[in-house]
């Protein structure tokens, strides 16, 4: 049951990167995902990817990441292959090769692999940040940069709820199969969901009288159960992360032959391997994801 | 002698994170028994009742439901043997009406309609929900709520019966309906596992207990033999009912000859007490 929770949040740790203090992470994780929707360029992309990993690396949090990304990717694996058919890019598209009844474009491949890359790049540092931080260090260091209270709190109170939810679900779940529940289709999953759906309704209703009666809503500066304290190497990497990322997006503002899309041409076996890969990932990962709901 | 329902032979359960939640469980389950699990919170009694409809596979050991392994077997197999009324009804309850709601069960076991039926009438006037049958599960309170994910299980005609916390967070009258449908299972020869921090319910329904400390069965008895072993009660926090506790102390100054468990019985002994 509890191998189902995907583990989106703070693994202990006392690598160097869970000393930084959130904000850099932060601000990074941003700067990354900036640069990623700004270019559609695979080396760039890649770059950050490796760069990401390392960090991974060094942080030590490969399990929980592992099983993130183990059910993210095969999901993302799917862009490649309907992206490759169908490409989502201005006509007229430069066919590669037959696919069945299908045909794959030079556009659609490149399209898809970038998008792919993008995702994971901002996954990957969207992740680092997230499970190098104490959920109420964010809280604070948003709140110390002005963020209102309000939002910061939902913020950090939505990332608090999806393990809950996460853990809710699989009970439920162990629930409905004591009933004797068939385990095929949307019909069998429906019993499963509202009830976790009402329970997150309900907790939302409890949450908010509870706020309320601890003067959520008052007026005034709020003080912080836990101070994060920001060091010189913390401003250092800002400033490092705000140049960087300034410097990585001007370059890709003004050289234009980083777009890729119609030189780096796609191989017809290197294609048919890209999209078979893609397809075949996906379904495999379908098919486990399935057999380990249904299985008891 | 009876068969043996529910059999655990050198049970472990390890949680991911090497929490050990359960350690060497031996137990046997009769058909027909009415077995309470007490303990403190993290003892491991929810961990051991969770093996007997598989919703838990051991990490070391074995459980056997009816001479079957169920190791090798899926939670909605086992539920035909074995139903588990979970602590909150809010993980149960789904449907749109009280009545899907309690035919669920019986038509994934692919009970004949007509019999769907016959057995939803029957609970419903057992539990007493004639006039919420229409109604959603999610308007109705809570002590009632419960009584529906009780009543939803018990449509499935189980051979075990396992409780989880069934008068937690119940009225009065709602915890009398728990206390006649222990009694109902009892007279119909289904075993009741009943896992409760409840010691009136306990004292007055099970014909057996076991004791659960630090992960591990450290006492299988009477409840009378469990409520009266103070050493056993005072290692595990365990309070027995107050009529036990009183009929203790007299029988430890010579006032009383026996330990009661329930006010009627304890009436009972002092009446007959006084007429010496």
């Amino acid at each position: 049951m509890r191998g189902a929770i995907i583990p989106i949040t703070m693994v202990p740790g006392h690598s160097i990167i869970h000393k930084i203090a959130p904000l850099p992470k932060l601000l990074i994780a941003g700067g990354v995902l900036i640069i990623s929707f700004a270019t559609r360029n695979p080396a760039i992309l890649g770059g950050m990817i490796v760069v990401g990993m390392l960090l991974v690396a060094i942080s030590n949090i490969w399990k929980n990441f592992l099983k993130v990304i183990g059910v993210l990717f095969p999901i993302l694996l799917t862009l490649i292959a309907i992206q490759s058919v169908a490409p989502a890019f201005p006509r007229p598209w430069t066919p590669i090769v037959p696919f069945g009844p299908f045909t794959i474009y030079q556009e659609g491949i490149y399209s898809g692999v970038t998008m792919v890359l993008r995702a994971v790049a901002m996954t990957i540092f969207a992740l680092v940040a997230i499970m190098t931080t104490h959920p109420s260090d964010l809280f604070a260091s948003l709140q110390k940069v002005g963020m209102p209270y309000v939002l910061n709190f939902i913020l950090t109170m939505t990332l608090q709820l999806i393990p809950i939810l996460q853990k809710e679900f699989a009970t439920v779940l162990s629930a409905q199969k004591s009933r004797g529940l068939k385990g095929t289709g949307f019909g069998a999953v429906l019993p499963s969901m509202v009830p976790v759906f009402v329970g997150a309704i309900e907790r939302v209703q409890q949450l908010s009288i509870s706020l309320e009666s601890r003067a959520f809503g008052s007026s005034g500066v709020k003080t912080s159960y836990r101070s994060v304290k920001m060091g010189a190497k913390d401003y250092i990497l800002m400033l490092l992360g705000t140049a960087a990322s300034c410097g990585v997006l001007y370059w890709i503002i003004v050289d234009k032959s980083l777009d890729w899309s119609r030189t780096l041409v796609f191989a017809p076996w290197l294609a048919i391997l890209l999209v078979s890969v893609a397809g075949l990932g996906f379904l495999t990962f379908a098919v486990i994801a399935l057999k380990y709901v249904l299985s008891a | 002698m009876t068969d043996p329902v529910i059999v655990c032979e050198n049970l472990w359960h390890v949680y991911p994170g090497d929490i050990l939640a359960l350690q060497e469980a031996n137990l046997t389950i009769n058909a027909g028994e009415i077995l309470g699990v007490i303990g403190q919170n993290g003892s491991g009694k929810t961990t051991l009742v969770k093996h007997f409809n598989g919703l838990l596979k051991p990490t070391r050991g074995k459980v056997l439901v009816k001479g079957v392994d169920t190791a090798g077997k899926r939670i909605q197999q086992l539920a035909k043997d074995v139903g588990y009324v979970f602590q909150n009804p809010n993980h149960q309850l789904f449907a749109r009406t009280v009545e899907a709601e309690l035919e669920f069960g019986p038509r994934n076991l692919g009970v004949p309609e007509k019999e769907v039926i016959e057995r939803r009438e029957k609970a419903i006037e057992f539990f007493n929900l004639q006039e919420l049958r229409n109604h959603h599960p999610y308007r109705i309170g809570f002590p009632l709520r419960k009584l529906v994910g009780m009543a939803s299980i018990y449509t499935m005609h189980p051979a075990v019966f396992i409780l989880d916390e069934p008068t937690t967070g119940q009225d009065n009258v709602t915890t009398r309906t728990v206390y006649r449908l222990i009694h109902k299972l009892r007279d119909e020869g289904s075993t009741v596992v009943c896992v409760a921090h409840d010691m009136i319910l306990l004292a007055e329904v099970v014909d057996r207990m076991i004791v659960l400390r630090d992960t591990r069965i450290i006492a299988d008895a009477t409840p009378r033999e469990v409520f009266s072993n103070r050493e056993l009660m005072q290692s595990t926090h365990l309070l027995p009912p107050q009529v036990t506790e009183l009929s203790l102390r007299l029988k430890a100054e010579g006032k009383l000859p026996e330990i009661e468990l329930s006010v009627n019985d304890m009436v009972a002994g002092i009446a007959s007490h006084l007429a010496k």
